[in-house]
């Protein structure tokens, strides 16, 4: 196998967004050809869950090699739920690693405003066993909900804890001009404080208000390339150095432990064990908080702490910014937000950004080596990526 | 005849599966629908629950109660429930209802109660 490099990246504000949805997918792109000094690529990839449903637009790859004026090349679309963009990346990396291409963009889009909050929810509940979950009124946070209850139960996590993922990547996304939420928060706020039932009501108990994401409209976009066209191009040398994939039952209630999350376990295995790298190697993580307690149950996970001490390693404050592992500088999919097809290939801009240096106020200091988990449907299908700098 | 919720048996191991799969989990060696069908219990514990407040739009209430129920032999499955203060471990029996309708189609599924 080729190494893979990342050459380019780009991305639009995760807000609501009254531009099309093709465009919302191209205007990245364009940002990520120009940080790169591209003009040409071999192959377009296009991560989206819902344009034919949201939209009334299938094929978005061809809409969008289109309109960036890139044809001929190839493009292809790319649904897998939440995971679309991590699974993006993945195939843009088996292109280039293959020897088959020499550059891949890498774009995501998703434009879920297009509907009101209720609506958006029952999309995403597609993505929900049709038979024995969706026909009762199974959501996505109600998955989370029962899974938050489980996990209260035998390890010790309490709604503050949930509140303190919340509060931690509100604070980050204040430094995100990206993000979609730049509003502050308090435990006080929004567990403590008499108005706190009118400001953070339940949406699944016990999963309140602020331990969901936003409903996002957004894009960005990656550029990978070959390891002799990256070296020509002169950017920082950030390598894809570990890919990785695994899945789970469709249902949630066929899982043995239902308080594990096997997929992200084994996409983070496969990741670590091409890069060579394990867990302590990290410097900087994404991992994909949908839900407060998602970011909990991942960082166990994905090995950064033992199973049921993910809310100790929180308190403690090793996954604040200037924690010992910082978790979702960013802002998360919490409070930078959820374009879902888009997330995954947010996730990667954010660790380029930190491996490049350029992340601002929100720079981890000699940050090396970052980590992404970007988790479809409720944890049955995640891609792992691992990045590292290597000049 | 009370409606039932079915399990699917594999005719070469024998092993239960809800809901229905294309290949059997346990020994991947039936051929497609080398299944029997056999009734869930109706009776087990509520392993876990929420109160879903924003639901899908079709449905009419203002909020929903859900769970997982682990049944006698078992078994797992996903209802709604009719149970006003729901308890982890509290013992539940099922009943299929209607659990969605829209214009033209009526959904049964499992309803659990106190049991």
């Amino acid at each position: 196998m080729r190494e893979v490099y990342v050459v380019g990246i780009g991305i639009t504000s995760f807000t609501r967004l009254e531009y099309p949805l093709s465009e919302i997918a191209a205007y990245p792109a364009m940002v990520a050809l120009k940080d790169a000094g591209l003009s040409k690529v071999d192959h377009v990839y296009v991560a989206n869950m819902a344009s034919a449903r949201l939209n009334h637009q299938s094929g978005l790859a061809s809409a969008v090699v289109d309109s960036l004026s890139l044809t001929p090349a190839g493009a292809t679309t790319i649904e897998n739920g939440p995971a679309s963009g991590g699974s993006a990346i993945l195939q843009g990396f088996l292109g280039i690693a293959s020897g088959m291409f020499d550059v891949a963009l890498v774009t995501g889009a998703e434009r879920l405003r297009e509907v009101n909050n209720l609506e958006a929810t029952e999309v995403v509940a597609a993505l929900a066993h049709p038979l024995a979950e969706q026909i009762y009124g199974v959501t996505l946070p109600s998955l989370a909900a029962m899974f938050t209850r489980l996990y209260m139960q035998k390890y010790g996590v309490t709604e503050r804890h949930l509140g303190m993922v919340a509060v931690k990547n509100h604070d980050n996304a204040l430094d995100n001009f990206y993000a979609h939420l730049h509003e502050k928060i308090t435990i006080e706020g929004i567990l403590d404080s008499p108005e706190a039932s009118t400001n953070n009501p339940y949406v699944a108990e016990p999963l309140r208000f602020f331990d969901c994401c936003p409903v996002s409209d957004g894009g960005a976009c990656v550029i990978l390339a070959s390891k002799e066209v990256a070296q020509k191009l002169g950017k920082p040398m950030i390598r894809l150095a570990g890919v990785g994939q695994a899945t789970d039952t469709h249902c949630v209630h066929e899982r043995a432990e239902p308080t594990d999350l096997l997929a992200v376990r084994g996409a983070a295995e496969q990741a670590y064990k091409m890069s060579g790298l394990t867990p302590s190697h990290v410097h900087v993580a994404e991992l994909h908080d949908a839900f407060t307690i998602l970011e909990i149950a991942e960082s166990e996970e994905v090995g950064f702490f033992k199973k049921g001490e993910g809310h100790l390693a929180l308190e403690r404050g090793e996954t604040r910014l200037n924690g010992k592992l910082p978790i979702n500088t960013s802002g998360g999919l919490k409070a930078k937000g959820h374009p879902v097809g888009a997330t995954g290939i947010g996730q990667a801009h954010e660790i380029v950004l930190q491996l490049r240096g350029e992340a601002g106020k929100r720079q981890v200091k000699e940050a090396q080596v970052g980590f992404t988990c970007n988790f479809g449907g409720f944890g049955n299908n995640v891609v792992c990526l691992i990045f590292k700098r290597e000049d | 005849m009370a409606l039932e919720i079915l399990a699917y048996k594999c005719r070469k191991c024998g092993d239960l599966h809800y809901p229905l799969r294309m290949v059997c989990k346990k020994c991947g060696k039936n051929e497609p629908h080398e299944f029997d069908t056999v009734p869930l219990p109706k009776r087990g514990k509520l392993l876990t629950f929420t109160t879903v407040h924003n639901l899908p739009p079709d449905f009419k209430v203002a909020k929903l109660n859900l769970g997982i129920v682990e049944l006698e032999n078992g078994m797992r499955i996903t209802g709604q429930l009719k149970i006003p203060a729901p308890k982890m471990g509290m013992p539940v029996t099922g009943k299929v209802e209607i659990v969605r309708e829209a214009d033209y189609s009526k959904n049964y599924g499992i309803v659990f109660y106190p049991a």
